[in-house]
């Protein structure tokens, strides 16, 4: 309960924008393993996945 | 207290991810098997029997006799891989893993992914997610990734034409990069120099366009296609609803619980 500039998110600012950006890094890694990796393995492993959440597929 | 907000973002993920394998199941995944009679081009003779094919293991899933060994394979972390006609010769599903038990653990991975996404913008921009606006940063999410690059790379079959896979994704990431932009500045900056640009960047890519394929003529019924990308969307709407609404319970018990 730091320096606080919403009233909701008990993080010092620093902390929040750390915690952000780790937070973006790994979803878009995650996102992009899933959704959009050139990978025979992957693609068909996520297959049905890829196709419902729209990625662009085949 | 970092990893506190996090792990409240894996947990909603992975929550979400666990429902949204549930809905497809029930309303996306039996178009895209059914999609699958029809792939493949002209020798596979889709006719007549192209609804009625009870025996055909493949596509048990829309037989009711098959339904509850299917359901058994499902149960089971390792089963028979189903094959995917043209495909995976050099591919497979990952660690021998059913078709049912990959596409569960797609759906966790991107579950995870899109819910520390969603925590990242609010952490990034200082708008928290709650219990009380959660749906609506989930409904925002949904139209960044969904609606917004659906409306020029709508959800496709497999089977339907399509432009260079590269192209696609590259136009499909700009835009979804472009929407979320833009609808950040049209919910969360005041003034109407904000909006006036945030609309602008959400239609940037769609008046530049989406690839199209030259050839649009395809074995795969016109109807199944149009089910298919209402399931897609309404799956996916529900999935980031559900994920918004979550995270924002996840936030409020987990990452303020220190």
């Amino acid at each position: 309960m730091a320096v606080s500039n919403t009233s909701s998110i008990s993080l010092s600012a620093s902390d929040r924008l750390i915690a952000g950006a780790i937070a973006l890094l790994i979803g878009a890694f995650l996102v992009f393993g899933a959704g959009l990796a050139n990978s025979a393995t992957l693609h068909d492993t996520a297959h049905d996945t890829r196709h419902s959440y729209g990625f662009p597929c085949h | 207290m970092i990893v506190r907000y996090l792990l409240a973002a894996l947990v909603a993920g992975l929550f979400s991810g666990v429902l949204m394998t549930a809905a497809q199941e029930a309303r996306v995944v039996p178009l895209i098997l059914h999609a699958e009679e029809f792939e493949g081009g002209d020798e596979e003779a889709p006719a007549a029997d192209g609804a009625e094919q009870g025996a055909s293991h493949e596509h048990s899933s829309l037989s009711a006799v098959d339904a509850l060994a299917e359901f058994a394979s499902f149960l089971s972390p390792v089963g028979v891989a189903h094959a995917h006609d043209g495909e995976g010769e050099e591919g497979g599903i990952m660690f021998g893993m059913s078709r049912f038990s990959g596409t569960l653990l797609a759906n966790l991975v991107t579950g995870a992914g899109f819910g520390l996404l969603l925590a990242g913008v609010s952490l990034v921009t200082g708008n928290p997610i709650t219990v009380a606006n959660g749906a609506l940063w989930g409904a925002a999410g949904w139209l960044a990734v969904h609606m917004l690059p659906a409306i020029g790379l709508p959800p496709e079959l497999p089977g339907f034409p399509a432009a260079e896979l590269g192209d696609r994704q590259v136009w499909w990431v700009l835009t979804v990069l472009l929407s979320a932009a833009g609808l950040y500045l049209i919910f969360l900056k005041p003034g109407i120099v904000a909006k006036l640009v945030g609309i602008v960047l959400i239609a940037a890519p769609q008046v530049y366009g989406a690839p199209q394929p030259t050839d649009i003529s395809s074995n795969v019924p016109a109807v199944l296609g149009a089910e298919f990308a209402v399931a897609a969307l309404a799956t996916t709407l529900f999935f980031w609803i559900v994920l918004g609404l979550s995270l924002g319970f996840a936030n409020e018990k987990i990452a303020k619980a220190a």
